[in-house]
Protein backbone atom coordinates (compact mmCIF):
# COMPACT_ATOMS: atom_id res chain seq x y z
CA UNK A 1 0.00 0.00 0.00
CA UNK A 2 1.10 3.48 -1.02
CA UNK A 3 1.31 5.93 1.33
CA UNK A 4 -1.10 8.87 0.76
CA UNK A 5 0.40 11.91 2.16
CA UNK A 6 -2.05 13.96 4.35
CA UNK A 7 -2.64 17.38 2.39
CA UNK A 8 -4.01 20.15 4.28
CA UNK A 9 -7.48 22.27 2.94
CA UNK A 10 -5.87 25.11 2.31
CA UNK A 11 -6.00 25.49 -0.97
CA UNK A 12 -8.86 25.31 -3.11
CA UNK A 13 -10.24 21.63 -4.51
CA UNK A 14 -8.04 20.29 -1.95
CA UNK A 15 -10.93 18.39 -0.04
CA UNK A 16 -12.33 16.78 -2.83
CA UNK A 17 -8.85 15.57 -3.60
CA UNK A 18 -8.16 14.35 -0.33
CA UNK A 19 -11.70 12.61 -0.25
CA UNK A 20 -10.86 10.78 -3.30
CA UNK A 21 -7.56 9.82 -1.98
CA UNK A 22 -9.44 8.44 1.23
CA UNK A 23 -11.63 6.83 -0.88
CA UNK A 24 -9.02 4.94 -2.76
CA UNK A 25 -7.00 4.59 0.27
CA UNK A 26 -10.32 2.46 2.07
CA UNK A 27 -10.91 0.19 -1.58
CA UNK A 28 -7.17 -0.95 -1.30
CA UNK A 29 -7.53 -1.58 2.02
CA UNK A 30 -11.10 -3.25 1.56
CA UNK A 31 -9.71 -5.86 -1.21
CA UNK A 32 -6.69 -6.25 0.35
CA UNK A 33 -8.45 -7.90 3.59
CA UNK A 34 -10.74 -10.23 1.25
CA UNK A 35 -7.59 -11.31 -0.74
CA UNK A 36 -7.65 -14.34 1.16
CA UNK A 37 -10.85 -16.72 2.30
CA UNK A 38 -12.50 -15.10 5.12
CA UNK A 39 -11.42 -16.33 8.31
CA UNK A 40 -7.78 -16.97 6.89
CA UNK A 41 -7.78 -13.21 5.46
CA UNK A 42 -4.75 -11.18 7.52
CA UNK A 43 -4.96 -8.96 9.60
CA UNK A 44 -3.09 -5.50 9.73
CA UNK A 45 -2.72 -3.15 13.48
CA UNK A 46 -3.68 0.42 13.03
CA UNK A 47 -0.32 2.60 12.24
CA UNK A 48 0.15 6.55 12.59
CA UNK A 49 3.17 7.83 10.54
CA UNK A 50 4.51 11.55 11.29
CA UNK A 51 7.28 13.50 9.78
CA UNK A 52 9.51 15.58 11.56
CA UNK A 53 12.47 17.75 10.20
CA UNK A 54 14.90 14.93 10.78
CA UNK A 55 13.05 11.60 11.00
CA UNK A 56 10.07 9.62 10.27
CA UNK A 57 8.12 8.50 13.01
CA UNK A 58 6.06 5.10 13.09
CA UNK A 59 3.93 4.27 15.85
CA UNK A 60 2.21 0.26 15.56
CA UNK A 61 -0.55 -0.45 18.35
CA UNK A 62 0.79 -4.16 18.69
CA UNK A 63 -0.98 -5.13 22.04
CA UNK A 64 0.06 -8.38 23.27
CA UNK A 65 2.65 -9.29 20.94
CA UNK A 66 6.43 -9.96 22.15
CA UNK A 67 9.59 -8.35 20.81
CA UNK A 68 10.64 -11.77 19.39
CA UNK A 69 7.49 -12.80 17.31
CA UNK A 70 8.34 -9.20 15.54
CA UNK A 71 10.61 -8.46 12.66
CA UNK A 72 11.35 -5.07 11.06
CA UNK A 73 13.31 -3.97 8.10
CA UNK A 74 14.19 -1.51 5.51
CA UNK A 75 14.93 -2.00 2.18
CA UNK A 76 15.31 1.11 0.20
CA UNK A 77 12.45 3.19 1.25
CA UNK A 78 9.80 0.76 2.38
CA UNK A 79 9.41 -0.09 5.67
CA UNK A 80 8.13 -3.87 6.07
CA UNK A 81 6.44 -4.68 9.59
CA UNK A 82 5.82 -8.31 10.38
CA UNK A 83 4.71 -9.92 13.50
CA UNK A 84 2.62 -12.82 15.09
CA UNK A 85 -0.36 -12.34 17.91
CA UNK A 86 -0.90 -15.35 19.46
CA UNK A 87 -3.84 -17.27 20.91
CA UNK A 88 -4.85 -17.41 24.56
CA UNK A 89 -6.73 -20.13 23.71
CA UNK A 90 -3.74 -21.97 23.96
CA UNK A 91 -3.55 -21.15 27.74
CA UNK A 92 -7.57 -21.25 28.60
CA UNK A 93 -8.78 -23.95 26.49
CA UNK A 94 -11.79 -23.58 23.60
CA UNK A 95 -14.21 -22.89 25.93
CA UNK A 96 -14.94 -19.08 24.88
CA UNK A 97 -17.42 -16.91 25.68
CA UNK A 98 -16.23 -13.94 23.92
CA UNK A 99 -13.59 -14.08 21.29
CA UNK A 100 -12.75 -10.20 19.39
CA UNK A 101 -8.80 -9.69 19.64
CA UNK A 102 -7.67 -10.64 16.23
CA UNK A 103 -4.53 -13.33 16.01
CA UNK A 104 -2.28 -14.55 13.55
CA UNK A 105 0.31 -13.20 11.45
CA UNK A 106 0.30 -9.68 10.00
CA UNK A 107 2.44 -7.91 7.30
CA UNK A 108 2.49 -4.60 6.85
CA UNK A 109 4.40 -2.38 3.69
CA UNK A 110 4.55 1.39 3.65
CA UNK A 111 6.45 3.84 0.82
CA UNK A 112 8.61 6.21 3.28
CA UNK A 113 8.00 9.75 2.52
CA UNK A 114 11.61 10.31 2.50
CA UNK A 115 14.78 8.15 2.46
CA UNK A 116 16.03 7.32 5.53
CA UNK A 117 19.21 5.89 7.27
CA UNK A 118 18.53 2.21 7.19
CA UNK A 119 21.63 1.46 9.62
CA UNK A 120 20.05 4.17 12.50
CA UNK A 121 16.52 2.82 12.47
CA UNK A 122 15.42 2.69 16.06
CA UNK A 123 12.69 0.24 17.38
CA UNK A 124 11.43 0.45 20.60
CA UNK A 125 7.78 -0.80 22.34
CA UNK A 126 6.50 0.16 25.75
CA UNK A 127 2.79 -1.22 26.84
CA UNK A 128 1.63 -2.38 23.81
CA UNK A 129 2.94 0.76 21.18
CA UNK A 130 6.06 0.05 19.12
CA UNK A 131 7.62 2.76 18.07
CA UNK A 132 9.84 3.21 15.00
CA UNK A 133 12.00 6.05 14.67
CA UNK A 134 14.07 6.25 11.03
CA UNK A 135 16.37 8.82 10.61
CA UNK A 136 15.96 10.66 7.49
CA UNK A 137 19.67 10.61 5.32
CA UNK A 138 21.42 14.21 5.09
CA UNK A 139 20.16 15.29 1.48
CA UNK A 140 16.77 14.69 2.41
CA UNK A 141 16.95 17.29 5.42
CA UNK A 142 15.40 20.69 4.99
CA UNK A 143 18.51 23.15 4.65
CA UNK A 144 18.13 26.71 5.30
CA UNK A 145 19.22 28.50 2.70
CA UNK A 146 21.28 32.13 3.87
CA UNK A 147 20.36 35.53 2.30
CA UNK A 148 23.59 37.08 1.82
CA UNK A 149 23.26 40.78 2.94
CA UNK A 150 22.99 43.44 -0.32
CA UNK B 1 -23.05 -21.06 30.59
CA UNK B 2 -21.82 -18.35 32.66
CA UNK B 3 -24.45 -15.67 31.45
CA UNK B 4 -21.34 -12.60 30.17
CA UNK B 5 -23.14 -9.40 28.48
CA UNK B 6 -21.48 -5.88 28.45
CA UNK B 7 -24.52 -3.71 29.36
CA UNK B 8 -25.43 0.05 29.50
CA UNK B 9 -25.99 -0.39 32.99
CA UNK B 10 -27.41 1.86 35.28
CA UNK B 11 -24.59 3.87 37.49
CA UNK B 12 -24.95 4.73 40.92
CA UNK B 13 -21.61 5.86 41.61
CA UNK B 14 -20.14 8.47 39.01
CA UNK B 15 -17.03 6.03 38.61
CA UNK B 16 -18.70 3.74 36.67
CA UNK B 17 -20.09 6.13 34.50
CA UNK B 18 -18.73 6.35 30.77
CA UNK B 19 -16.59 9.04 29.82
CA UNK B 20 -17.96 11.51 26.93
CA UNK B 21 -15.87 9.46 24.74
CA UNK B 22 -14.46 6.55 25.09
CA UNK B 23 -12.68 3.70 22.88
CA UNK B 24 -13.85 0.42 23.70
CA UNK B 25 -10.94 -2.66 24.10
CA UNK B 26 -11.46 -5.61 22.11
CA UNK B 27 -12.24 -8.46 24.69
CA UNK B 28 -12.10 -12.18 24.83
CA UNK B 29 -13.72 -14.30 27.35
CA UNK B 30 -13.02 -17.74 28.03
CA UNK B 31 -14.58 -19.92 30.45
CA UNK B 32 -12.43 -23.01 32.16
CA UNK B 33 -13.97 -25.18 35.28
CA UNK B 34 -12.37 -22.74 37.78
CA UNK B 35 -12.62 -19.30 36.76
CA UNK B 36 -13.56 -16.68 34.13
CA UNK B 37 -10.31 -15.68 32.07
CA UNK B 38 -10.99 -11.91 30.51
CA UNK B 39 -8.15 -10.61 28.19
CA UNK B 40 -8.38 -7.22 26.82
CA UNK B 41 -6.17 -5.28 24.74
CA UNK B 42 -4.99 -1.78 26.11
CA UNK B 43 -2.37 -0.66 23.72
CA UNK B 44 -0.87 2.22 24.97
CA UNK B 45 -2.05 1.50 29.02
CA UNK B 46 0.03 1.38 31.83
CA UNK B 47 -0.62 -0.04 35.67
CA UNK B 48 -0.72 3.79 36.63
CA UNK B 49 -3.55 4.33 34.07
CA UNK B 50 -5.78 1.60 34.50
CA UNK B 51 -8.88 1.69 36.95
CA UNK B 52 -10.59 -1.77 37.42
CA UNK B 53 -13.71 -1.66 39.67
CA UNK B 54 -16.14 -4.60 41.04
CA UNK B 55 -19.00 -3.45 42.53
CA UNK B 56 -22.72 -4.80 42.73
CA UNK B 57 -21.39 -7.30 40.08
CA UNK B 58 -20.56 -4.75 37.75
CA UNK B 59 -17.02 -5.15 36.26
CA UNK B 60 -15.78 -1.86 35.06
CA UNK B 61 -12.15 -1.45 33.27
CA UNK B 62 -11.23 2.14 32.64
CA UNK B 63 -7.95 3.09 31.15
CA UNK B 64 -5.68 5.99 29.91
CA UNK B 65 -2.86 5.62 27.74
CA UNK B 66 0.19 7.35 28.64
CA UNK B 67 0.69 10.39 26.95
CA UNK B 68 3.09 10.38 24.03
CA UNK B 69 4.64 13.56 23.59
CA UNK B 70 4.00 15.02 20.52
CA UNK B 71 7.25 14.55 18.07
CA UNK B 72 5.67 17.62 16.07
CA UNK B 73 6.14 16.98 12.60
CA UNK B 74 3.13 16.52 10.01
CA UNK B 75 1.00 13.79 10.09
CA UNK B 76 1.20 11.39 7.08
CA UNK B 77 -1.28 8.77 8.16
CA UNK B 78 -3.41 8.34 10.93
CA UNK B 79 -4.83 5.10 11.83
CA UNK B 80 -5.91 5.31 15.62
CA UNK B 81 -5.86 7.77 18.11
CA UNK B 82 -4.78 7.89 21.72
CA UNK B 83 -8.06 7.95 24.08
CA UNK B 84 -9.55 6.66 27.09
CA UNK B 85 -10.73 3.13 27.13
CA UNK B 86 -13.83 2.14 28.75
CA UNK B 87 -15.99 -0.93 29.64
CA UNK B 88 -18.54 -2.64 31.60
CA UNK B 89 -19.72 -6.35 32.29
CA UNK B 90 -22.43 -7.63 34.05
CA UNK B 91 -21.48 -10.17 36.02
CA UNK B 92 -23.45 -13.45 37.59
CA UNK B 93 -23.76 -12.75 41.48
CA UNK B 94 -21.44 -16.24 41.70
CA UNK B 95 -17.87 -14.86 41.78
CA UNK B 96 -15.50 -14.65 44.54
CA UNK B 97 -14.91 -10.72 44.37
CA UNK B 98 -11.99 -11.04 46.47
CA UNK B 99 -9.69 -13.38 44.96
CA UNK B 100 -9.59 -11.59 41.82
CA UNK B 101 -6.72 -11.04 39.63
CA UNK B 102 -5.55 -8.57 37.34
CA UNK B 103 -2.10 -8.74 35.33
CA UNK B 104 -1.27 -5.84 32.72
CA UNK B 105 1.34 -7.00 29.91
CA UNK B 106 2.35 -5.41 26.90
CA UNK B 107 -0.28 -3.24 26.98
CA UNK B 108 -2.91 -6.46 27.53
CA UNK B 109 -4.99 -6.74 30.62
CA UNK B 110 -5.50 -10.17 32.05
CA UNK B 111 -8.59 -10.94 34.47
CA UNK B 112 -8.94 -14.15 36.19
CA UNK B 113 -12.33 -14.54 38.29
CA UNK B 114 -12.52 -17.61 40.13
CA UNK B 115 -16.10 -18.79 40.03
CA UNK B 116 -17.35 -19.60 43.76
CA UNK B 117 -17.54 -23.01 44.79
CA UNK B 118 -21.00 -23.23 44.13
CA UNK B 119 -20.67 -22.11 40.57
CA UNK B 120 -17.48 -25.11 40.00
CA UNK B 121 -19.17 -28.35 38.12
CA UNK B 122 -19.09 -31.28 40.48
CA UNK B 123 -19.32 -34.98 39.58
CA UNK B 124 -21.83 -36.65 41.25
CA UNK B 125 -20.70 -39.93 42.80
CA UNK B 126 -22.89 -42.86 41.44
CA UNK B 127 -23.14 -45.71 44.29
CA UNK B 128 -23.83 -49.15 42.85
CA UNK B 129 -26.64 -50.56 44.64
Amino acid sequence: MALIPYRGRTMPGATLASLRDEMNDLLNRFWASTAEPFGLAEWSPPLDVAETDDAVLVHVEIPGIEAKDLDISVTGDVLTIRGEKHDAKEEAGHNYLRVERRYGAFTRTLTLPAPVDAAHVEAKAHAGVLEIRLPKKAEAKPRKVEIKGA
Amino acid sequence: MVDTVSVPVEPKHSRLEPPESYFVPATDIYETADELLLVADLPGVKADGLDVTLEDNILVIRAKPREEPKAGGDVLLQEFAAGEFYRAFQLPADFDTTKVQATLKQGVLTLRLPKSERLKPRRIEVKAE
